[in-house]
């Protein structure tokens, strides 16, 4: 087993406390329950309670943060530009187009940075003030480190202007610095230093600056030497200082805020044409004779001097541990990735180190209600596990709302996740039925193409019109379409309905031959046909005669085989009627009807040539 | 009482938990509350475990104990109630896991008294029983269903057809094995693979979702203290290879797979519950431990019992 890197983080679990027992888990879909208990299977098991509670356990508390919530939204607007931003573009205007990028997210990190500071300065003396302040910081440090690593590795800063662009960090992130030492160490001589440079649109090469300033840092090494400020401790000092000297600089240690600071400084008095490639060394040892044994380097200080060191994998890396949140390693990896700067590292199981991270951070998003929206985006963009992680996540989004289910199914067919969506269509019929929502469960079954969900639905529906004589949702029946072909039942259900519009239209004859031909095609249940007959009574009592002879014929064999008690099919049915003293009286006036009509019938028919 | 097992359904909205009070309990933690929705009465020892069945089938809860009997619970009209008992073994039923939904509704259960049997939902309220006799000698532990995976095609099949589903899962027992069963066509179970590492009963196994990788993934614990990943490159199809994840100290009794499969949880004997997480080169890393005790913590508490008056 591989160590890891630190040891893994503890979390307690309130209130249980005991000897004896153990804990027993489960994974819930964004969370984890822990219990106690007590594994040992015996019959008599203890009683006694323990701890009776059940806790529920989440990682990424982040995501219910009011405020953190618009860095996830507009973060993602930036994630999704940056995924389509055009691969022709190369050299300077890719890299110009990057370093917006990386701005933009910057940018903002800074304003929710702004955001909670109002709020804890508000709240200053409560719980909440405290950890709105302790979330500023953290990511006041993450856009300390973002910053940096756009300068290192997406500027790509060469020697000379480098120092520039670390003199403006620096002072970007090293607010507290009171102006009085910024007097002293920084903004005099640096504004001298800059005229000297006059970047950009510099005519002058590198060497040329670096001979000039070679030139006046001896020449302030003379003066020293003279002992021309001799006079003046105070002016010595400074001029040590100007000169780059470590022990100088030191003294001034508590107008330094940290070691990064004494770094540029340095640089800018020693060094400062330094190439990147050299900047580790000065780095470590800025931060070894800042801290000067008396303390240890906090993560913080080990993210930016592996930035230093030009070792992505290692900021990532420690950028994973130190943060609670994905957000902030998943966008810079992208980022970075984006700059080809990411050797392919392949992960065991198959994944990269930017989908790994990406979906990690996804994953995060998929817990809350209405963010999971901006985690699908996330899982589109990984092209080798994204879709599958996708498939896990969507099925288990809770379907509160009719609409929060149509969104979540849009997002399923447009990525043609059909099982997905059968099964999330399945889920919705059971629920609508549960409710008595037939009409709903039945467009829900044909969406899934459940033809025996669709059947069951049917049953209700003609079960509900048998005992309340009338049908619910009758547009949706009336329009069922080609849909109708899912389940004999359901196609019973749609020509049933259309026999009855056809009875409403007055269309005698055509609502007749359809109301047999329910019968005679088998597609009318046994247990129905008796209604169906009851049905024919009205019709068989116009005055027209509308069912012919040869019909008539058929319907009176219809009835036979109802009532002759012959088991078929294995109904039991038939059997029921003969005791049933309602059935029979009905029987008797079917019978009664279909003589009359045949008798009718067959004059009508002898007749018509005669008149 | 005392719980012995807890789990949350497939949105996390509900809560089941089973203890030795013979009850089982449902609660409605939507939003970080916690009611109490349901106490089922029913079993007549402790009850070991609880499994929801896919919301696609309904409000469907499964139950396990000592009693020997396993019990389906089904929410109708709002009501909780016993929808099926299955009365099949000899001695208490271990562990009670349901298939995936694409194979339609069925429970697998595994008992001390060896055997595991499969209730089958055909419809109207029937459950049809098949029965593996002898599974695991002294008994069986625990029940893992591996993952569907439609075998060649990807291409939606039309609606009326069933797609060839081969159906596996792996059982834990007493004989220090783990064991792999394929249904075969004539819809019998058959030993498929024995898988040896443990030098004692295994406790618990858990078959890992599937994220799009040619490999299977099986996680095993056992009162050796051991926890093992099994890995099967599905080109060859066959052959597993173990991997030592950590040896504890004491016994392991539970593993289980976050939903994507990257994260393992294992309790252990050590009155722990530590998550592990698979590395760049393969090994397998510790990333946290939830452990007992005192101290402050910012979880959200749910109140799992209530107090017998």
């Amino acid at each position: 087993m591989e160590e890891f890197d630190g040891e893994p983080t503890v979390t307690w679990i309130p209130g249980v406390n005991s000897q004896k027992k153990q804990m027993c888990f489960d994974w819930g879909p964004g969370e984890m329950l822990v219990c106690e208990t007590s594994f040992n299977k015996k019959e008599k098991s203890e009683m006694v309670a323990g701890c009776p509670f059940i806790h529920i356990i989440r990682k990424d508390i982040d995501v219910y943060s009011k405020i953190l919530r618009k860095l996830f939204n507009e973060s993602h607007g930036i994630f999704v530009g940056l995924q389509r931003i055009e691969e022709e573009l190369t050299g300077k205007s890719r890299k110009a187009q990057l370093v917006r990028v990386s701005k933009n997210y910057r940018s903002v990190i800074r304003a929710c940075m702004e955001e909670m500071h109002q709020f804890a300065v508000a709240d200053k003396d409560s719980a909440i003030g405290r950890q709105f302040s302790s979330q500023v910081s953290i990511l006041s440090a993450v856009e300390l480190i973002w910053n940096l690593c756009e300068i290192l590795f997406i500027e790509v800063a060469p020697a000379g202007p480098l120092l520039l662009y670390l003199l403006d960090w620096v002072r970007l992130h090293v607010c507290e610095v009171d102006s009085l030492s910024a007097d002293v160490l920084g903004s005099e001589n640096p504004s001298k230093h800059e005229s000297f440079w006059n970047l950009p649109g510099n005519t002058q090469t590198l060497t040329e600056l670096e001979l000039r300033w070679q030139h006046w840092h001896e020449e302030c090494e003379r003066h020293l030497q003279d002992g021309t400020f001799a006079s003046n401790p105070h002016l010595e000092s400074l001029c040590k200082v100007l000169l780059g000297d470590d022990a100088a600089l030191l003294e001034h240690k508590e107008l330094l805020s940290n070691w990064y600071h004494f770094l540029v400084t340095r640089l800018l008095y020693s060094q400062p044409t330094v190439k990147p490639m050299d900047l580790h060394l000065y780095a470590q040892s800025s931060l070894d004779l800042f801290l000067g044994g008396e303390s240890s380097p906090e993560p913080l200080d080990n993210i930016l001097m592996a930035a230093f060191e030009f070792d992505i994998h290692q900021v990532i890396k420690e950028c994973s541990i130190a943060l609670s949140n994905w957000w902030f390693v998943a966008h810079l990896t992208d980022l970075l990735d984006h700059c080809k700067l990411l050797q392919s590292h392949n992960l065991y199981f198959g994944s990269n180190m930017r989908e790994f991270l990406l979906l990690e951070y996804a994953s995060g998003l998929f817990a809350h209600h209405s963010l999971w929206q901006l985690g699908v985006d996330y899982c589109d963009h990984c092209p080798e596990l994204g879709r599958v992680s996708l498939e896990l996540h969507i099925e288990r989004i809770p379907l509160t709302t009719e609409q929060k289910a149509l969104k979540v199914l849009r997002v399923c067919e447009q990525r043609q996740m059909t099982e997905q969506v059968r099964s999330i269509c399945k889920v919705l019929a059971m629920k609508a039925v549960r409710n008595n929502r037939l009409g709903s469960a039945l467009s829900w079954s044909i969406r899934a193409k459940d033809a025996a969900f669709a059947t069951l639905v049917s049953d209700r529906f003609l079960r509900d019109y048998c005992e309340r004589g009338c049908f619910s949702d009758l547009d949706l029946i009336d329009n069922l379409g080609p849909a109708m072909m899912l389940s004999d039942r359901l196609t019973f259900l749609g020509k049933y309905r259309e026999f009855h519009r056809l009875y409403g239209e007055k269309c005698f004859v055509d609502a007749a031959s359809l109301l047999l031909s329910l019968m005679t095609s088998q597609i009318a249940p046994r247990s129905f046909w008796m209604t169906l007959l009851t049905d024919a009574l009205p019709l068989l009592e116009q005055k027209q005669v509308i069912f012919s002879a040869e019909q008539t014929y058929e319907l009176l064999r219809c009835l036979e085989d109802l009532t002759s008690g012959r088991p078929l099919c294995g109904e039991p049915d038939a059997q029921q009627l003969q005791d049933d003293d309602i059935e029979t009286t009905k029987v008797e006036i079917l019978r009664l009807a279909l003589a009359r009509n045949l008798a009718r019938s067959i004059i009508k028919e002898g007749s018509l040539e005669g008149s | 009482m005392l719980s012995h097992d807890a789990q949350m359904d497939y949105y996390g909205t509900r809560l089941a938990t089973c203890s030795s009070d013979r009850s089982v309990k449902i609660f409605d933690v939507r939003n970080g509350g916690q009611i109490l929705v349901a106490d089922l009465r029913g079993h007549e020892g402790p009850v070991w475990q609880v499994a929801w069945a896919h919301p696609m089938y309904g409000n469907i809860l499964a139950s396990c104990s000592y009693d020997r009997k396993v019990i389906i619970w089904k929410e109708e009209n709002g009501t909780w109630e016993k929808t099926h008992e299955h009365t099949g073994h000899d001695s208490s039923v271990n562990s009670v896991c349901w298939a995936p939904h694409d194979y339609g509704l069925i429970l697998a259960c595994g008992s001390s008294d060896g055997a595991i049997s499969l209730l089958t939902y055909t419809g109207l309220g029937q459950w049809e029983v098949k029965k593996i006799n002898n599974a695991h000698t002294i008994g069986c532990n625990a029940v893992s269903w591996a993952p569907a995976v439609v075998p060649g095609s990807l291409i939606d099949q039309p609606s009326g057809q069933k797609p060839n589903y081969i159906k596996k899962f792996a059982s834990g027992g007493c004989d220090n094995l783990i064991k792999l069963w394929k249904e075969e066509e004539d819809g019998q179970w058959k030993e498929e693979q024995k898988l040896e590492a443990h030098s004692d009963w295994v406790r618990d196994v858990a078959w890992a979702p599937s994220i799009g990788l040619p490999t299977s993934t099986i996680a095993s614990c056992s009162q050796d203290g051991r926890v093992f990943v099994w890995t099967c490159d599905d080109a060859s199809g066959n052959t597993w290879s173990p991997k030592l994840l950590h040896k504890f100290n004491d016994v392991v009794w539970h593993v289980s797979w976050s939903i994507t499969a990257n994260i393992l949880a294992v309790s252990g004997g050590d009155n722990k519950v530590t998550l592990w997480k698979e590395s760049v080169d393969g090994q397998w890393v510790c990333i946290s431990d939830v452990n007992k005790g005192q101290g402050p913590v910012s979880t959200s508490v749910t109140e799992g019992q209530q107090n017998d008056q």
